[in-house]
């Protein structure tokens, strides 16, 4: 047994740098708080905190897995992908709350110290290799969060969101940690290497009190990626948290709620374990096509567009959940390739949502009217992006789809593969709406709007290329995806 | 000759991007390059044409194009034509450079516009010529972005819902194809030893008792995936109950793409029948033949009486080609040689004649700015415009007998090879189907009587006759209408020996 609780302790640098920066940005933001030159050397700080993180996550790409602090944690290709992941998210989403006028002046450097600990939170939790350090990471993601949805502090939707939010959310992970305190009964352990080999062969006694135990875990991980029945907190905390709040909630904790359910389906719930095998997928199962449909079919009602967003990333979730149900390693890789789209088509389409709702007050469809010939730059760019979530071809939303009902029809998973495709198709007539208002109404007004700036524009289409790169030339990305062993259980 | 397919698709792909680098003021430049894009495609087109080797059956080996796209799940960017790709292929590069001439009407965007017609041309080569199915369904998904935007934009005043209706219904059929084709793959390895997308290894009928599980059935592999297919490509011929988009669409598109929409794109669904349906699951096939048969059947007549009750010409003309494709799906079910010769024959010849009517109304339009024979009010739309415009009307005369299959002009030969198929596997329905004859000459001559014979209206008085570049770009298609109805060989030499081989591999697995 070892007893070296820093081994490998170089592996965690990322995370670190991450604590660093944001207890330096607390210091940072207490001494010089209101001055101008304090705002630059704080968000200087940040940008230079959160870019070198990446940097160690991108060079512990190529280190060879290992596991930290005995076992309660590990770092794979997997959980460093999606750390880089959930990084760069937030570093572009505080960007964009800084552009954003959702967010009071005097509430920037809060949203972006608080990002940053839900960031710590998700990357804990994005390689937790045992029950609590589960457990932790929710909670440290979940508590920030409710504080994030509340921050537009007069406006009572903002206030009815914070609420919304810590109820669902309290409830959740109380039953996890209920659920959590029967699975270390049974087993006598937290470890998830511990924890494996024995649930190959159980009593069905044990068997009785596992079941229902797993799905209390699930429920608490199911609330954080707001799958479907868990998902009703979603579309209000969506609308009522400022745009860029929304965006970062449709980013980090959803990836990072991804990540461990897809970890703790692999590690427990392989095809070798029968009788856990069948009742996690059974759920696993009912609970992708569900989130699919509902998430799609609400999201036509919408009158606006970031609540159209919001349900969509509930169905964008489904179609994750889809790729986790496979259980293989082809289906690892279709979750991950997912992610990385789904990263930039989401930044790209709140960005823009963001802009449009800044100048005119509110994001209603019809606030996007001709926007495609006053802009064309955007409008091409949003039309791509809309195009890509629903899954058209040459975009690499097409492609993430592509994988996902790859690696699903492989497992022989018709049915679920036959839902998701109908419900992409359910989902063009919202994401097309966005691009009927911009090239075929004509505009509502003249006046020019404020975030098109030449940096923006730039930020925008360089998001934006990724999508449009990865639909045609993914074969690079795949290839090193799919060839490189992503998980590990040590 | 190697990688001429190369060039004919992404000249026009290529032809698109620089477009945008023309100013947007200098809307003749950007009318001539587009003409200049097409002419050159066009060229190769009848290079293509000229280097066909008639006694080959299956790939034109001249043709093939194979290189590696993503190894990991073994996609190939594979080109190559065959007797039945290359009528096809001829018939976009020829379209394209008519529309491009008969384009020269649109008002406004024109940059967008020319440069969205040739990203559609290109994207259609590419669904001709695909022999990789991950290939296939890219271009024909891509074909919808350019195809959505033309009539969204530059349509008549209910464009909205028509564009959306098109891509929706469009977008539906593709999912379930999609579907197949991941299924089809992975099938692959057990039937014939690695997993591909490749179409031409897929032919052949390997999938016949396989199972799968669907909502917990379990049900025959090749059937179901057959049926899916079908609804793919049914929706785009299109096949009733799967047609309501398209009269919409018809009438919404600016006349251009009402053109490449009839001529073109409506082929590409019974091409995908005969590309990929049939050939790779001739079992399904013949257990849906009946079927089908009948469902053509359907089409012929309710297209033709629908088309009887309209009173806007262009929504006419686009029921008629609801009618017009049921000869081609009738054909196709027969699974005869005449039957198929016919069926590809009568793409083809559809897409010249349609063109043409589609062409004149849009002529028409632009002096009248309505389409109506009978105007909601009751009134005459149009009266006597054989005597206003002399010219106008005998082109029109030479497009509506093609239209209805008179003897001597190129819609006749078709017609009749298909029925001469038909007979013997379906006497009853080829009989039920000669009503669809009559009833296609019955709208088409009252409408044009109602149209051009009796008193000339008051508001027709003023209409030009066809100027010269209208004339330019009708001329040739009244030539070929003419021409392929005398001798239709150079069309049916091309296409004989890759249906003749289609047909007998067919028969292969008749029960």
């Amino acid at each position: 047994m070892n007893i070296n609780y820093l081994a490998n302790l170089s592996l965690y640098i990322p995370e670190i740098m991450v604590i660093f920066t944001l207890v330096g940005l607390l210091f940072i933001e207490a001494t010089y708080s209101e001055e101008e030159k304090g705002r630059k050397l704080f968000f200087g700080v940040m940008t230079v905190g959160l870019v070198l993180a990446l940097l160690a996550l991108v060079k512990n790409l190529g280190v060879p897995p290992a596991s930290i602090f005995t076992n309660a944690v590990i770092i794979d290709p997997f959980s460093t992908i999606v750390k880089i992941l959930m990084v760069a998210g937030t570093l572009f989403t505080i960007y964009l709350g800084q552009q954003s006028r959702d967010i009071y002046s005097n509430m920037k450097a809060e949203f972006a110290l608080m990002a940053i600990g839900v960031l710590v939170g998700g990357m804990l939790l994005a390689s937790a290799n045992n029950m609590l350090t589960t457990y932790i990471g929710v909670e440290t993601l979940s508590i920030l969060s409710y504080v994030m949805a509340t921050l537009k502090k007069n406006d009572d939707r903002s206030s009815e969101a914070g609420i919304k939010y810590v109820l669902y959310g309290g409830v959740a992970s109380g039953m996890m940690v209920f659920g959590i305190s029967h699975i270390f009964g049974v087993f006598g352990s937290i470890q998830f290497v511990e924890i494996y080999p024995l649930i190959k062969d159980l009593s069905s006694l044990q068997m009785a009190i596992l079941i229902p135990s797993f799905i209390f875990f699930f429920v608490g991980l199911g609330y954080k990626i707001a799958c479907v029945p868990f998902h009703m907190w979603a579309p209000d905390v969506y609308e009522g948290s400022p745009l860029p709040v929304t965006t970062f909630f449709a980013i980090v904790p959803k990836m990072a709620g991804m990540a461990i359910l897809l970890r703790v389906t692999m590690i427990f719930f392989g095809p070798e374990n029968t009788v856990m095998h069948v009742s996690w997928v059974g759920v696993l199962q009912v609970v992708a096509a569900l989130t699919m449909i509902v998430g799609n079919v609400s999201a036509i009602a919408q009158k606006s567009v970031k609540r159209m967003l919001a349900y969509s990333s509930i169905g964008q979730a489904g179609f994750m959940l889809l790729g986790v149900v496979v259980i293989d390693d082809i289906g690892v890789s279709a979750v991950l390739f997912y992610m990385i789209t789904y990263l930039f088509m989401t930044l790209v389409a709140f960005f823009i949502t963001s802009f449009v709702a800044d100048k005119y007050g509110n994001d209603h469809f019809e606030r996007f009217s001709g926007l495609g010939f006053r802009y064309p730059l955007m409008g091409v760019v949003m039309a791509v992006v809309m195009f890509s979530l629903t899954g058209v071809p040459p975009f690499a939303g097409f492609i993430a789809k592509f994988n996902i009902f790859y690696a699903a029809i492989n497992q022989k998973l018709y049915t679920l593969v036959l839902i998701g495709g109908l419900t992409s198709v359910i989902s063009f007539y919202f994401y097309v709406k966005v691009i009927r208002f911009m090239f075929f109404t004509p505009a509502e007004s003249e006046e020019k709007i404020g975030g098109f700036g030449y940096i923006n524009q730039g930020l925008i289409t360089a998001l934006a290329v990724p999508v449009l790169f990865l639909g045609i030339f993914w074969s690079g990305l795949i290839t090193k995806i799919v060839h490189s062993k992503l998980f590990f259980v040590q | 000759m190697h990688g001429l397919l190369n060039y004919i698709l992404w000249l026009p792909i290529l032809g698109s991007l620089l477009i945008l680098l023309i100013p947007k003021e200098k809307v003749n430049a950007i009318r001539w390059f587009t003409v200049a894009v097409t002419t050159v495609t066009f060229i190769l087109c009848c290079i293509l044409y000229v280097n066909f080797d008639q006694a080959v059956p299956g790939i034109q080996p001249f043709t093939a194009v194979s290189m590696p796209w993503i190894k990991s799940f073994n996609i190939y960017y594979k080109l190559g034509i065959d007797g039945i790709s290359l009528p096809m292929v001829w018939i976009n590069g020829l379209l394209f450079l008519i529309c491009s001439f008969s384009s020269f009407d649109i008002k406004k965007m024109h940059k967008g516009y020319f440069s969205l017609l040739l990203m559609l041309q290109g994207s259609i080569f590419g669904v001709f010529m695909s022999l990789d199915f991950f290939l296939f369904y890219v271009f024909w998904e891509v074909m919808l972005l350019p195809m959505f935007f033309l009539i969204g934009i530059w349509g008549g005043d209910n464009r909205e819902y028509a564009a959306i209706k098109f891509f929706l219904y469009t977008f539906f059929g593709s999912v379930l194809m999609l579907l197949a084709i991941i299924a089809l793959y992975f099938a692959a390895e057990g039937r014939l030893g690695a997993e591909t997308f490749d179409m031409v290894k897929l032919m052949g009928g390997h999938f016949a008792d396989l199972k799968l599980s669907l909502f917990g059935m379990d049900l025959p592999f090749d059937k179901v995936f057959f049926a899916m297919l079908f609804v793919g490509f049914a929706i785009k011929v299109p096949i009733f109950p799967f047609h309501t988009w398209l009269p919409h669409a018809h009438v919404q598109a600016p006349t251009a793409v009402s053109v490449i929409l009839a001529g073109v794109l409506l082929k590409m669904g019974t091409y995908g029948f005969l590309r990929i349906s049939y050939p790779i699951f001739p079992q399904a096939g013949h257990y849906f033949g009946d079927f089908i048969a009948w469902l053509g059947l359907v089409n012929i007549i309710y297209g033709a009486l629908c088309a009887m009750a309209q009173t806007d010409v262009k929504k006419l003309i686009a029921y008629s080609s609801v009618s017009h494709m049921g000869f081609v799906m009738l054909g196709i079910a027969a699974m005869t040689t005449e039957g198929m010769n016919g069926a590809v024959l009568q793409m083809f010849n559809h897409g010249l004649s349609t063109a043409m009517m589609f062409l004149l109304i849009g002529i028409l339009y632009e002096r009248s700015h309505h389409r109506w024979i009978v105007t909601p009010e009751g009134k005459k739309g149009f009266g006597g415009l054989y005597a206003q415009m002399p010219k106008y009307s005998i082109i029109f005369i030479i497009g509506l007998f093609a239209s209805l299959g008179l003897p001597g002009l190129s819609g006749f030969i078709s017609e009749a090879l298909v029925f001469i198929g038909v007979f013997k596997p379906y006497p009853t329905i080829a009989l039920l189907g000669l009503i669809g004859l009559v009833l296609g000459a019955a709208y088409l001559l009252w409408m044009f009587k109602r149209m051009f014979f009796g008193e000339i209206i008051d508001s027709c008085k003023e209409y030009a006759d066809v100027n010269k570049r209208e004339m330019f770009y009708m001329a040739p298609l009244c030539f070929l209408v003419i021409f392929l109805g005398i001798y239709p060989l150079p069309i049916l030499d091309v296409m004989k020996t890759s249906v003749g081989k289609l047909v007998i591999d067919l028969a292969k697995f008749a029960p």
